[in-house]
């Protein structure tokens, strides 16, 4: 859980309207922007290119460093690999002392922010220049970037006036064109004078020995033009094997990170090149390259992370996601901002440093969706929430809730005293506090709904299924929500598998999918609710499992497997289980779809996707035609409808400062269609949408899409 | 069919190019070279410009063009004389259509290349059209092909920029603020 302090920075983060402001225009554009990039081009095409070569890197990291190291050494460099970060700084030192060099100019290396090079080199008495415009800004304000490719975003430009003014001893006026002119002027002076250049790199190559910088500015390229010493400061994740596999990663590292077909200027170096010396001769440069590993080796050695080599750092992750879009990258505490960031933090800084920050991620997963890299980012922050919830151990509070949810009898025993004592209380104060964690977010802006009077497994029992010479049988799993709160989508789900032929049954000893546990990070609750439920559902004896909650269905499909893999005999019906499971939209579609229908009466109906229906499922077409499919229903498409709702589970009881504006943008890209119904296929996404949308438009229905086909349709019925 | 073909490459490099405000021309000759260069220089108030000679302005007589148009040409020292110079004149070795972008591949890495194309706030590059090649992944593999990598390969595309402030886009920060391409046939 979040610590106090760490909550502080939180809510400064969106007292702070600068910063708000500035990421959320950047926010909004760079999605569609991103989109324009890329136009013409295949994106998975090139994600699958950068895969196959870095993954290849990461397998032969050694042969890839020594290979590197032999051919930049034939063309004249000299090669240093160092461990960790305070070899780095010695290396660099001892150089610039051997050297004479009193002036450095840096062009932009998040390597040396990881390892603070600059405090170590001004404390020998250097004079060290950030060259890169956001770079020199914070350099001057004494502070840390805040997002991996545009390091000052988090301020205005008043600030940097006032900045400018405070060092230069004159006043800049707040106009960015000449912010830019004033930065030109006094930097170039400090070009002209360096002896040392200290650079970052984009890419490595095996093969040749060249080093790859993109940038925008020209920094780079008077970095390594003008002073006579070159250092290359490189993390060993930077390796690609072959010249030509640097296309890939051109095609998309601009695109991703800034929107740009390519940057200004792309400059590869191969061996010291000629410069020019103070007695105006013409000679190569001293020139070195360090190849630096400080944590890294330890978290591509690790078969969970070892993917964190394809990450070619364009942080798009940050540009899409939710919750750095609203506190920005100070928030995440250290060198290396957003999701990336915060698996970054945890191998290269500290465990310690990830523990708050990993708490940040919604788990809604757009970042894998668009990462050059294909990294699914918010599995293995899960990973480290699971690690860390392991090795310390959750409060009492949470693990109390927990061990009471896997505890099936205490459970629905609990649900059902909930559902008679709120009674009194229903509206205004919900006694569903006393449900699980994950259903008590108490928020202002949001109502919740009560728990049923009857559970759907009581329902289940009074529901007659009218299936003549059925084709099969399939088990229904309901998941809490839609087992206490929301039971008639259950009945939707019958009536229309029903109509496909098969007959529904409700296997009685099911319970929580254990997702709950599963994002707090406690893997041993979560197994034995992934047994419990494998079980019970018994999937040999049916041929298929419908689920109408996706997240539940992505533990039947995923989750399960994962935490019972250790067991070859449950591992198997883990995979059978998941074999059959589908999510109710999908296995409606694939029996296809019911018969035309529909009452006919016009209804304007838009559509949210839940996040783990679409990404983790690929589902979002199915649906779409299921409900278009329908008489009466029009159904209009709303900005950003596969944008995270901000529940995301205990995530809204955690962070409800965070969850309510995540909320509230999806409630305006709502109410601009002005759709009379919001139609989602997770339980979770319904409640969310509804507590919102109850306090701020109770006119909006948000209805489940087995619901509504059932309501659409039963109407029908009633009038033949 | 080499001529349409050539001309849709340059079509394409056009169009980038102006899309990341550069400017692109595209003469017959080198003597027209030199003579729009001048013209161009002129409109822009330039009074003096580092000249790099290549084999393009040897054969066009850029200097001389260019002195006759009172522009004074400086074509050595260069370290001394690009930081206070209005313009900049290097001849270039390939450029992308694909994306409007050039490509300094000196076999020498010649470092007054770098100096006269960076520190002047106009840097005008003169090109073969010959040169134009379709694609990215074709330039890659053209360097690749070079008898050995050259020390210094830059990308050049558009004049420089910086979004660091506000995200407000900004045109020249600290290398030039005008990128003039000019193609020879």
């Amino acid at each position: 859980m979040a610590d106090k302090q760490f909550k502080k920075k939180i809510s400064d983060a969106l007292d702070n309207n600068v910063l708000r402001g500035a990421l959320g225009r950047f926010g909004d554009t760079y999605i569609t922007a991103r989109e324009k990039a890329y136009e013409g081009y295949d994106f998975p095409s090139i994600r699958e290119n950068i895969v196959k070569v870095k993954s290849y890197a990461a397998s032969h990291l050694d042969e890839m460093i020594d290979q590197f190291e032999k051919a930049a050494t034939a063309r004249g460099a000299k090669v240093f690999r160092a461990a960790t970060g305070e070899d780095v700084k010695k290396y660099i030192s001892e150089l610039a002392k051997r050297q004479g060099v009193k002036h450095i100019v840096k062009s932009k290396s998040m390597a040396s922010e990881e390892i603070l090079l600059n405090k170590a080199l001004m404390a020998e008495g250097i004079d060290v220049q950030e060259t890169d415009l956001g770079e020199w800004i914070l350099q001057l304000a004494g502070q840390h970037p805040s997002h991996m490719v545009m390091p000052a975003i988090h301020m205005t430009k008043e600030e940097v006036a006032d900045i400018f003014s405070g060092h230069l001893q004159r006043l800049s006026q707040p106009v960015i064109t000449e912010l830019v002119k004033t930065a030109r002027v006094e930097l170039r002076k400090k070009f002209l004078e360096a002896d040392m250049g200290i650079s970052g790199a984009n890419m490595a190559i095996a093969e040749t020995g060249t080093l790859m910088m993109v940038t925008n500015e020209g920094n780079a390229r008077l970095t390594s033009t003008l002073p006579r010493v070159h250092v290359f400061l490189v993390g060993i994740e930077k390796l690609v094997p072959k010249f030509e596999d640097a296309t890939h990663i051109l095609q998309a590292l601009p695109r991703s990170a800034t929107a740009q077909q390519i940057t200004s200027y792309v400059t590869m170096v191969t061996g010291p090149t000629p410069a020019y010396y103070e007695d105006g001769s013409v000679k190569d440069k001293e020139f070195h390259i360090i190849l630096m590993d400080n944590g890294r080796r330890k978290m591509y050695n690790d078969p969970k992370f070892k993917k964190t080599f394809q990450c070619i750092r364009c942080a798009s992750c940050l540009n899409v996601c939710p919750a750095f879009q609203l506190v920005g990258g100070h928030v995440y505490g250290h060198i290396y901002t957003g999701g990336i960031g915060t698996i970054l933090t945890n191998f290269l800084n500290s465990e310690n440093d990830a523990k708050n920050p990993q708490n940040l991620c919604l788990q809604c997963g757009k970042c894998a969706e668009v990462c050059p890299g294909n990294l699914d980012i918010p599995e293995m922050i899960l990973e480290l929430r699971n690690r860390m919830g392991e090795k310390q151990g959750l409060p009492f509070t949470q693990k109390f809730a927990l061990d009471v949810v896997s505890n099936r009898r205490l459970f629905h025993s609990l649900l059902r005293v909930a559902s008679k004592a709120q009674k009194p209380f229903t509206k205004g104060q919900p006694v569903i506090r006393h449900l699980p964690l994950f259903l008590s977010g108490m928020t202002e802006k949001k109502s919740l709904p009560a728990v049923a009077d009857i559970p759907f497994r009581d329902v289940f029992k009074t529901i007659k299924q009218d299936v003549k010479k059925p084709k099969g049988k399939i088990a229904f799993y309901s998941g809490c929500l839609i087992d206490f709160v929301y039971p008639r989508i259950g009945e939707g789900v019958i009536s229309a598998l029903n109509e496909k032929g098969y007959e529904v049954v409700f296997p009685e000893g099911q319970s929580c999918c254990g997702a709950p546990a599963t994002y707090m990070g406690d893997r041993t609750n979560a197994r034995k609710l992934a047994i419990m439920n494998i079980e019970a559902l018994n999937a040999e004896s049916v041929d298929y499992v419908v689920s109408a909650c996706p997240t539940c269905t992505h533990a039947l499909k995923d989750s399960f497997q994962e935490l019972v893999e250790d067991d070859p005999g449950l591992a198997a019906r883990a995979a059978e289980l998941s074999r059959k499971s589908f999510d109710f939209s999908k296995l409606l579609s694939d029996l296809g779809g019911l018969e035309p229908g529909g009452d006919g009466v016009p209804l304007k109906v838009t559509y949210h996707d839940s996040c783990h229906l679409k990404r983790k499922m690929g589902v979002y077409a199915e649906q779409r035609k299921l409900l278009s499919d329908t008489a009466g229903v029009e159904l209009i498409e709303m900005k950003e409808s596969d944008r995270c709702c901000g529940f995301a589970g205990s995530y809204s009881i955690k962070f409800p400062e965070l969850s309510e504006p995540i909320l509230e943008r999806k409630l305006n890209n709502i109410e601009a269609t002005r759709a009379k119904v919001v139609a989602v296929d997770c339980p979770g996404c319904l409640m969310q949408i509804s507590g919102g949308l109850d306090k701020r438009n109770p006119n909006i229905k948000v209805v489940h899409t087995a619901e509504l086909l059932f309501e659409k349709r039963k109407k029908n019925s009633k009038k033949n | 069919m080499a001529n349409a073909r050539s001309a849709e490459l340059y079509d394409g490099f056009k169009a980038k190019l102006e899309a990341v405000s550069g400017e692109c021309y595209r003469v017959e000759t080198e003597e027209e070279a030199g003579k729009l260069i001048g013209t161009i220089l002129k409109d822009k108030g330039v009074q003096n410009v580092a000249l790099l000679e290549g084999e393009v302005s040897k054969k066009g007589n850029f200097a001389q063009q260019l002195k006759f148009m009172n522009i004074d040409v400086m074509s050595d020292n260069f370290r001394k004389v690009t930081p206070d110079a209005q313009a900049g004149i290097t001849q270039v070795s390939y450029a992308i259509a694909e994306l409007g972008t050039l490509v300094q591949a000196d076999d020498d890495a010649n470092v007054d290349q770098r100096l006269c194309s960076t520190l002047v706030p106009i840097h005008v590059a003169v090109i073969r059209t010959e040169k134009l090649l379709p694609s990215l992944a074709e330039t890659m593999s053209t360097i690749h092909r070079l008898p050995r990598i050259p020390g210094f390969v830059g990308f050049i595309t558009g004049p420089s920029r910086t979004s660091d402030i506000e995200r407000v886009l900004t045109i020249g920060v600290h290398g030039p603020q005008q990128l003039i391409v000019v193609f020879v046939d």
